[in-house]
């Protein structure tokens, strides 16, 4: 099976999906002469053409807004954002407009369209361009968030959130895009709303996404020469959460431990200890743990930055506090 | 502060290819529109609260919507606008029984109890809303030019937003992806004076609204919104320039709302005497005359037409009585198109 990028895996799945659908197009800074920011994008002007992969000024509220008025009328639009941490820029076309319309139609519209673009803590780019928006948007009805952590993952999620008539916030950790892992060459999708199994285990849960992922699955490996057999549950898509998959591993293993690249406070880990506590917490045999980020900005200094995110470390500790070893 | 008209307005007195017909039609949807308003208006105060929430009357600005509406190409183009929205959606074809049954919270409202006066929806039309957040639809409204001139179907956009709109990011963003791509979308600013209690010249340093479109390379006029005539004469220029692929224009539709900018509203920054002259140039006055010197109706004609859009607003307000509440299961339902888990 060929080994590429999770950029490239990205790239296939908008490729393969404007090759399907003329109504698909992507929009945003940089996609097209400069190739992407991220070169997510390479390639696909040249192939496609302007008036279907479109370079904008640099106006987030203009272009997603545009681009939402565009699948109101049929239109089926990718929006990339160079950064998610741009997005603030454009909140209320995200929050008031792709979320709500539907809704407060009456159901007269569909809202087929993709944000996506780089999310989280990259290499040194201080607390302006560092944002983690997992929990912001995936506490919005009206709007589905989906965070893979695998390239193979990303093509598959990507087209089905394409092909979805709701707006979807794509979200793809910055560090991740470089990765790279098995993606086949024939074509396939994945179901938005299910969790994947990473790794089975029979000690603790880890529950993690995106970039958190990789970091769970050496966290897991080395606590193997502890005797703890560590699950990794990858959620991948974070609205709708995947309960059951969540739930069926802490009947198994009694424990569990919530790594997100985010701040703490009101965060995703906060949303699904509720649904635990709610739906399974006779299955417990320890509180459930949580590492995040530290309650800071995010700093300049690498020393620093590292320092304020969620570590091996960090995660090992967590699981032998649950396991009271 | 008087700021009514204070821009000169056009003096040539635009010729339109309407019908004696379709000219009876537009007087009696601007009556319609104005009745419908008013009684909106009693509704809203009479105990019992039968419609709530902000609501936004369009009495005085009729000319603008009824234009536009005159020249709306129907099945291919669109219509976008702020929360001031009951007027458009009457005029494009909305049934008043749908409308005030939405002011009135019913299932049978037009966006089935779930939007309220600032959110009047209706797809079939092109009716891509009312919207709450000042300037927050005008990138939609380009959005849905984009997707005319995406699918070449020579439908336009016509994107309406009020003076105090201007002030937004939104609007500039708009005016400029807009003018670059040459999108059919027709900015229209109903420019009544007053943005919530702040008058233009409080709040824009350039007081002719025209000029600020100016740096955006696209035609920008500022046009007698309360003479019907000049509101279709501007917009179809405007329209024909979109539909041949020449790009969008911006349109500053001079008016004057009679009511205040919501419900609650005193309008303590107004003085009686502005508001007198503003009666001498009321939209459905001035057409009248109009059509009266043109022989096209007299009194009986009038009259006819006034019990005409009673009997209609009375209708549909005991529709909307008689109407049931939305289900309570109709909570969760419309907030996704989709069953999750999904795959495709």
């Amino acid at each position: 099976m060929p080994v590429i990028p999770f950029k490239q895996a990205i790239r296939q799945a908008m490729v393969e999906e404007m090759e399907r659908d003329e109504s698909v197009f992507l929009i945003g800074e940089e996609v097209g002469e400069y190739n992407g920011a991220y070169k997510v994008s390479e390639g696909m002007l040249a192939r496609f053409g302007p008036r279907r992969v479109l370079d904008t000024p640099i106006s987030e509220t203009g272009f997603a807004g545009l681009a939402i008025g565009a699948a109101m009328c049929g239109l089926r639009p990718i929006v990339e954002f160079m950064s998610w941490s741009f997005s603030f820029v454009c909140f209320d076309q995200l929050m008031n407009n792709a979320a709500n319309i539907r809704y407060m139609s009456g159901g007269q519209f569909k809202l087929p369209i993709v944000f996506r673009g780089g999310n989280g803590i990259a290499h040194q780019l201080a607390a302006t361009h560092s944002h983690r928006v997992d929990a912001l948007y995936a506490r919005v009805p009206g709007l589905i968030v989906v965070a893979p952590s695998t390239p193979y993952d990303a093509r598959g999620l990507l087209k089905t959130s394409i092909r979805s008539d709701d707006p979807v916030i794509f979200l793809e950790s910055e560090i991740v895009l470089n990765e790279t892992g098995e993606v086949p060459d024939a074509e396939y999708t994945l179901p938005l709303g299910v969790a994947d199994i990473k790794r089975p285990g029979s000690t603790v849960t880890l529950i993690c996404w995106s970039k958190m992922v990789k970091l769970c699955l050496n966290a897991a490996a080395e606590l193997e020469a502890d005797n703890i057999h560590a699950e990794v549950i990858d959620l991948r898509t974070l609205r709708p959460l995947d309960e059951q998959t969540i739930l069926e591993s802490i009947r198994k293993t009694h424990r569990a431990v919530i790594v997100d690249e985010d701040w703490p406070y009101c965060g995703m880990g906060a949303g699904i200890m509720t649904r635990i506590y709610k739906k399974a917490f006779d299955h417990l045999d320890a509180p459930i743990a949580r590492v995040c980020s530290e309650d800071t900005p995010v700093p300049y200094s690498h020393p620093l930055e590292h320092a304020m995110q969620p570590s091996v470390e960090k995660v090992i500790a967590a699981v032998k506090e649950v396991c009271y070893v | 502060m008087a700021v009514v008209n204070q821009v000169q307005q056009p003096t040539d007195l635009p010729e339109t290819s309407l019908s004696p017909q379709e000219t009876r039609n537009c007087l009696r949807m601007m009556m319609l529109i104005r009745r419908f308003e008013e009684r909106t208006y009693r509704e809203y105060t009479k105990p019992g609260h039968h419609i709530g929430g902000f609501c936004h009357l369009y009495s005085g600005q009729e000319a603008v919507a009824v234009g536009l509406a005159a020249i709306y190409h129907q099945g291919k183009d669109y219509l976008i606008n702020g929360y001031r929205d009951h007027g458009h959606a009457l005029a494009l074809g909305m049934e008043p029984r749908a409308a005030m049954a939405e002011l009135f919270g019913r299932a049978t409202g037009c966006s089935k109890g779930k939007g309220g006066s600032m959110h009047f929806f209706q797809a079939q039309l092109g009716n891509l809303g009312g919207h709450g957040i000042v300037g927050g639809h005008i990138p939609l409204g380009t959005g849905a030019a984009f997707a005319c001139s995406y699918k070449k179907n020579a439908g336009v956009c016509f994107t309406l937003f009020g003076d105090g709109a201007l002030n937004q990011g939104a609007f500039n963003e708009s005016m400029n992806l807009a003018s670059l791509w040459k999108l059919p979308c027709i900015f229209i600013c109903e420019n009544n004076g007053v943005a919530m209690g702040t008058q233009v010249v409080r709040s824009s340093a350039e007081n002719d609204l025209a000029k600020r479109g100016s740096a955006y390379a696209m035609p920008c006029k500022n046009v007698d919104g309360n003479d019907i005539d000049a509101v279709i004469s501007a917009a179809r220029e405007a329209a024909d320039r979109a539909r041949a692929g020449n790009g969008p224009s911006y349109l500053v539709m001079n008016t004057y709302r009679f009511r205040g900018h919501s419900m609650s509203d005193p309008l303590q920054y107004r003085t009686k005497d502005e508001l007198e002259r503003a009666r001498q140039n009321d939209p459905i006055l001035i057409y009248e005359k109009r059509l009266r010197s043109r022989g096209i109706i007299d009194d009986a004609a009038l009259q006819q037409i006034e019990h005409e859009v009673a009997d209609i607003v009375n209708d549909a307000v005991l529709f909307a009585e008689n109407s049931p509440y939305p289900d309570l299961s109709e909570l969760y339902t419309n907030v996704l198109s989709e069953t999750y888990p999904l795959q495709k």
